[in-house]
């Protein structure tokens, strides 16, 4: 082989898909490789790889830096890269830290070792789907048609846009919906609530906000009314002390929510600790922990919880002591003396449960059936729970995506304060989980850092834009504000997306591309073409958090930083997200603007950010991390080792000091708020951003579709859409690597299958009076009957009819939002039906088998 | 693509191949792996790992988490087999390479595809009773798990071991990972390790370098 083929070769390699890259685009990165290769020197013994010449990881440059996107963890990668190209990614295996050496791995300092869609980074920074360029639509709206043009070209586009519409149609034209898809980091923000995007916005005066969050809007609704914060949870090596851990539809094995979870709980499993899944499928959690699997109709959590908690009551194993001591409205005793003189606050939680009120108990054998559990099975769990201590009944957020699921998270909390499992090591108050709390923000963060003129629940954007100015203030869930424009509609006339794919991925597809047709400005800013990118009007490339500096922080448990330096060039002419915003803000409103949006910056930072983004971050580690949390290690240093894992005295508990020492809860009571006093207050709902009443105790309130609905008659299976592990939400779908271990497919259990005639790998489709998708089945006893279960977040792929052929459950859900916001992608009936249309995997039409799975009869 | 050979190297590699008698090597030790059948939880992090520090296209996949599922709904149990190469004692591929390209590993045992002397005829493929052999039709040669001996000889652990999230993968002398003995978190204080799990073609056709933790339904009677 010659050197130039070998070379060839393996820049070819190294691109995977993206083999014209470097001999196209970059020829400088392609020269500098090129260049370098011919020294690299291959032992005799190199010759046994499986490609040549090989780069050994000792012949390449070391990077520390970590995955970015909103999967609900952070992990370590590490770069090895030859010049400007990253060759391979590996993860932390505890030589970087300070005094680390390869391999260690402690309780305190574990390993943040990455998932496998952390470990195929690679193909997507370099994947055939990265935007390099800006880009203006120039065909119909949704047809895929760009033209490639400069970026001056594309943001006097945007701007000239933006003035327009804000001056014809006024301050709450542009919708914000800004996701946390690309960028999450301390500098480079992308996120709904208070981002970079937002910021943007509400300095430039037009900015109507998502309020709710698509992915835990029950649970934080609960979380605040009961505990007076979102900061509920406990670090994840507190499960290890537990001696009972109830899995309320969670499944750690695919969300990875603090990817050394599961590490931990299989320490607690190595202890003796017994695992309960609430869940309508057997997941790989419920194999790897051994657990007792409790199957459940969808959406019926609540009611199940109340059969316990009518247990629990009714044979007094209560922790009376606690619930005095700690909680409000749980029961007559623990009543404030307003409840009586208030709107809405005259019930407890226990006289609830006995039926007081409504003369209907809520016996396990009332529950029963509501759920499709066994009476004997719910005082089964109801019992363990109650007697067995430390126990966590881990309330994932899953459940609560549904109807009315602010009273399942609410109910959780109850069941687990009348246990008396809050505050101590090995039990659990979440609910939303997060516990350590890490400094977040290096970006200029002042009063204009959340403006908005109005806010709306995020999914029901497309009611709004379809109805306009025929919409009541209650349907589309409108923030209340403190001046004259208190119950305006919003006149969205844009939509911006930074780091958001949610036309893939908020309900009802089909409802927000009818919407999307009637915009006047469509804006999308990400690294990878995607579904929604497609339905532009102007694609903004932005380079990864390979190509800018930043530093990452955890996002749901443990307690690190790891920095993110430049690993390579920016690809293309792609640039950061502050870059951008920078550039427009000087662009509408000159020096004033500019400066006002980007402090440190000046006109130049367009084309080299690299000074003011050190200055940021520096100014971060200095002012807030060193000085607020008395971390020592200096900026160089942190930047030296690349990670800094903060050590704990002690475990971190939620609710620990509000236990051990009293220190009042966050609430208005200072106590657990099983009865909110916010809730209990509120006489006129449609003036709330709830927009519709909610009980001020945890209650069942039956869904608008389940399995015990009329509807089934037409529609008999009820569908859930639970994250997929090879994807974050629609990220990482277009990675050959991800889609060839695990497919998208539709989840039926083996008797439903045969009744229907379903094989295997047949290809089905899956429809409801709001959509039709078209997907292969996935035949199991591991799922309920009556249940199917469709991963969220592939890429839509529509047919000329309509017909999604991805098979991305969001075509079957509906965009209707349950009153405290959570997001009802679980309250879907439907049907199934095997289908002669084919199902398309990816957009790049490979299509690999499912692998291998065996089916075994013992 | 095309791959161009050296013809005269392949020859000589033949001749070589056809005089010497295939006796096994005998390592001076024996290295394998180790992984727990039911801590697994299935996440592929390892395979993902493999593939990308092996440069592979989809296709190739050296490293094969196999799901295991059975029982009938509600009493339902599901765990995991991972194999990639087995480095056996008595490689069935090893022979079959009529180029002599598979070759084992004094030092340690590792067997491994030479890529340069390849010619992609796929017997190995064939004979290997695991599925190791994994065919590149990119290269239109036949690659495999080789243990990451790059990482190895550098004093690591391969890519595959150190990407388990779980920690219940990993390498070492396969005598001590056979009698329990190893020191590693993949075993649990009362693990004992497994030669044979079900779903998994008989350790007597090649001797295998691996042991499992089995699943109570993964154990063969
Ligand atoms: S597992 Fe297969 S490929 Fe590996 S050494 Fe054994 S026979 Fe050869
Ligand atoms: S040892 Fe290396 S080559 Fe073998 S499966 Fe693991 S990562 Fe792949
Ligand atoms: S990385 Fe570990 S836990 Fe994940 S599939 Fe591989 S062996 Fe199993």
């Amino acid at each position: 082989m010659s050197s130039n083929e070998s070379l060839n070769k393996l820049q070819q390699r190294l691109n995977l898909s993206r083999r014209s890259f470097l001999k196209g685009t970059a020829t400088g990165a392609g020269a500098l490789a090129a260049g370098g290769l011919t020294e690299m020197k291959y032992g005799k013994e190199a010759q046994a790889f499986a490609y040549e010449p090989y780069p050994k990881d000792n012949e390449l440059d070391t990077v520390v830096t970590s995955c970015a996107h909103n999967c609900g963890s952070r992990h370590m990668l590490v770069a090895h890269k030859w010049k400007d190209v990253i060759v391979r990614l590996s993860t932390d295996d505890g030589s970087y830290q300070k005094n680390g050496h390869f391999g260690k791995d402690t309780m305190e300092e574990p390993q943040l070792r990455a998932c496998l869609r952390g470990r195929s980074y690679r193909q997507r920074i370099y994947s055939a789907e990265r935007l390099l360029y800006p880009m203006l639509r120039v065909g119909e709206r949704g047809e895929g048609k760009f033209k490639r043009v400069s970026w001056d070209e594309a943001l006097n586009f945007v701007v000239k846009k933006m003035n327009h519409i804000k001056s014809t149609y006024g301050p709450t034209a542009i919708l914000d919906q800004s996701y946390a898809g690309a960028s999450y980091g301390v500098l480079h923000k992308s996120d709904q609530i208070e981002g970079l995007l937002g910021r943007f916005l509400g300095m430039f005066g037009c900015r109507t906000n998502s309020w709710s969050v698509p992915s835990y809007e029950a649970t934080t609704a609960s979380s605040k009314w009961t505990y007076g914060t979102i900061q509920d949870g406990s670090e994840d090596d507190t499960f290890a002390e537990s001696k009972l851990m109830i899995m309320w539809g969670w499944n750690p094995a695919y969300t990875f929510h603090g990817g050394n979870t599961v590490m931990y709980m299989r320490m607690a499993k190595q202890r003796g600790c017994k695992f309960v899944l609430i869940d309508p499928q057997y997941t790989d959690s419920a194999a790897v922990y051994d657990a007792w699997w409790i199957p459940i109709k969808p959406n019926t959590d609540a009611a199940m919880m109340a059969g316990m908690a009518h247990y629990i009551f009714s044979n007094n194993l209560q922790d009376q002591a606690f619930i005095d001591k700690f909680v409000q409205g749980m029961d007559a005793g623990t009543m404030p003396g307003w409840g009586k003189n208030s709107a809405n606050g005259q019930e407890n939680f226990k006289d609830y449960i006995l039926g007081t009120y409504d003369g209907q108990p809520k016996t396990p054998e009332w529950a029963s059936k509501i759920c499709g559990v066994p009476a004997k099975d719910i005082i089964k769990l109801a019992d363990m729970y109650a007697t067995t201590k430390p126990a966590a009944l881990k309330a994932s957020w899953g459940p609560g995506r549904n109807a009315y699921g602010e009273q399942y998270s609410r109910m959780a909390a109850a069941l687990q304060s009348m246990t008396g499992n809050i505050g101590i090591i090995g039990g659990c108050a979440e609910g939303v989980g997060k516990g350590w709390h890490a400094e977040a923000v290096a970006y200029p963060y002042d009063q204009y850092a959340n403006i908005w003129f109005q806010a709306i629940k995020s999914d029901r954007w497309a009611h709004c834009v379809l109805n306009y100015p025929n919409v009541k203030r209650e349907e589309v869930g409108l923030w209340p504000r403190q001046d004259a424009t208190d119950g305006q509609i919003p006149n969205i006339k844009a939509i911006f997306w930074q780091g958001s794919d949610w036309l893939n991925q908020l309900t009802n597809i089909n409802k927000d591309l009818a919407a999307i047709k009637m915009l006047e400005l469509v804006v999308c800013m990400d690294s990878t073409i995607t579904p929604s990118g497609i339905w532009a009007d102007v694609l903004l490339p932005v380079s990864t958090h390979f190509e800018r500096h930043d530093t990452a922080l955890p996002w749901y448990k443990g307690h690190y930083y790891i920095h993110r330096p430049k690993v390579i060039e920016p690809m293309g002419e792609s640039k950061t997200d502050i870059q951008i915003f920078t550039e427009l803000a000087y662009r509408i409103g000159g020096d004033v603007f500019g400066k006002a949006y980007n402090p440190k910056a000046s006109r130049g930072y367009f084309n080299n950010n690299d000074a003011v983004d050190e200055a940021y971050l520096r100014e971060w580690w200095e002012t807030k991390v060193m000085a607020h949390q008395h971390i020592e290690m200096t900026w160089n240093e942190f930047k030296q080792h690349g990670v800094y894992k903060v050590k704990m005295d002690k475990p971190l508990v939620g609710f620990r000091d509000q236990i051990e020492k009293g220190i009042p809860f966050e609430t208005a009571s200072g106590k657990i708020e099983i009865l909110s006093s916010e809730l209990a207050n509120i006489a006129d709902w449609k003036k709330t951003k709830y927009g519709y009443h909610i009980p001020s105790i945890p209650k069942w309130i039956e869904p608008w579709e389940s399995l015990n609905s009329p509807k089934t008659k037409d529609f008999p299976f009820h569908l859930i859409s639970p994250h997929p592990r090879w994807r974050t939400h629609s990220i990482f779908n277009n990675c050959s690597w991800l889609r060839e271990t695990y497919e998208q497919e539709v989840t039926v259990n083996a008797s439903d299958a045969k009744r229907l005639g379903l094989k295997n790998g047949d290809t089905v489709e899956v429809w409801n009076d709001r959509g039709k998708v078209v997907v292969p089945v996935y035949v199991t006893e591991r799922c309920m009957p009556g249940v199917l279960v469709l991963h969220e977040g592939v890429w839509m792929d529509l047919d000329e009819n309509g017909v999604d052929r991805s098979g991305n459950p969001d075509f079957l859900t509906l965009d209707e939002p349950s009153p405290a916001g959570s997001f009802a992608y679980n309250t879907v009936l439907c049907n199934i039906q095997k289908t002669k249309l084919a199902h398309r995997p990816g957009w790049d039409q490979l299509s690999t088998s499912r692998a291998h799975v065996f089916r075994r009869d013992y | 693509m095309s791959t161009k050979k050296d013809v005269k190297k392949i020859r000589e590699a033949v001749k070589r191949h056809k005089r010497e008698t295939y006796i096994p090597v005998q390592p001076d030790m024996q290295m394998g792996f180790v992984h727990h059948n039911v801590d697994c939880i299935g996440c592929r992090a390892c395979e993902i790992a493999c593939k990308d520090k092996n440069g592979l296209a989809p296709g190739p996949r050296f490293r094969r988490v196999q799901y295991i599922e059975g029982g009938t709904y509600p009493d339902v149990f599901a765990y995991k087999v991972n194999m990639s190469c087995n480095h056996c004692a008595e490689p069935a591929c090893l022979p079959t390479c009529p180029t002599g390209a598979i070759f084992k590993r004094k030092k340690d045992g590792i067997v491994d595809i030479d890529s340069t002397l390849c010619i992609g005829c796929r017997r190995c493929e064939a004979a290997c009773p695991y599925g190791a052999p994994q065919y590149d039709p990119s290269e239109i040669i036949v690659k495999k798990c080789n243990m990451c001996v790059d990482e190895i000889d550098a004093g690591r652990k391969p890519y595959c071991v150190m990407a388990c999230m779980m920690r219940v993968l990993d390498i070492g002398p396969i005598e001590k990972i056979w009698d329990s003995s190893l020191q590693t978190v993949a075993l649990g204080a009362s693990d004992k390790v497994s030669r044979q799990v079900k779903n998994m073609a008989n350790i007597e056709l090649t001797k295998p370098s691996i042991g499992f933790v089995a699943h109570s339904k993964g154990k063969l009677k």
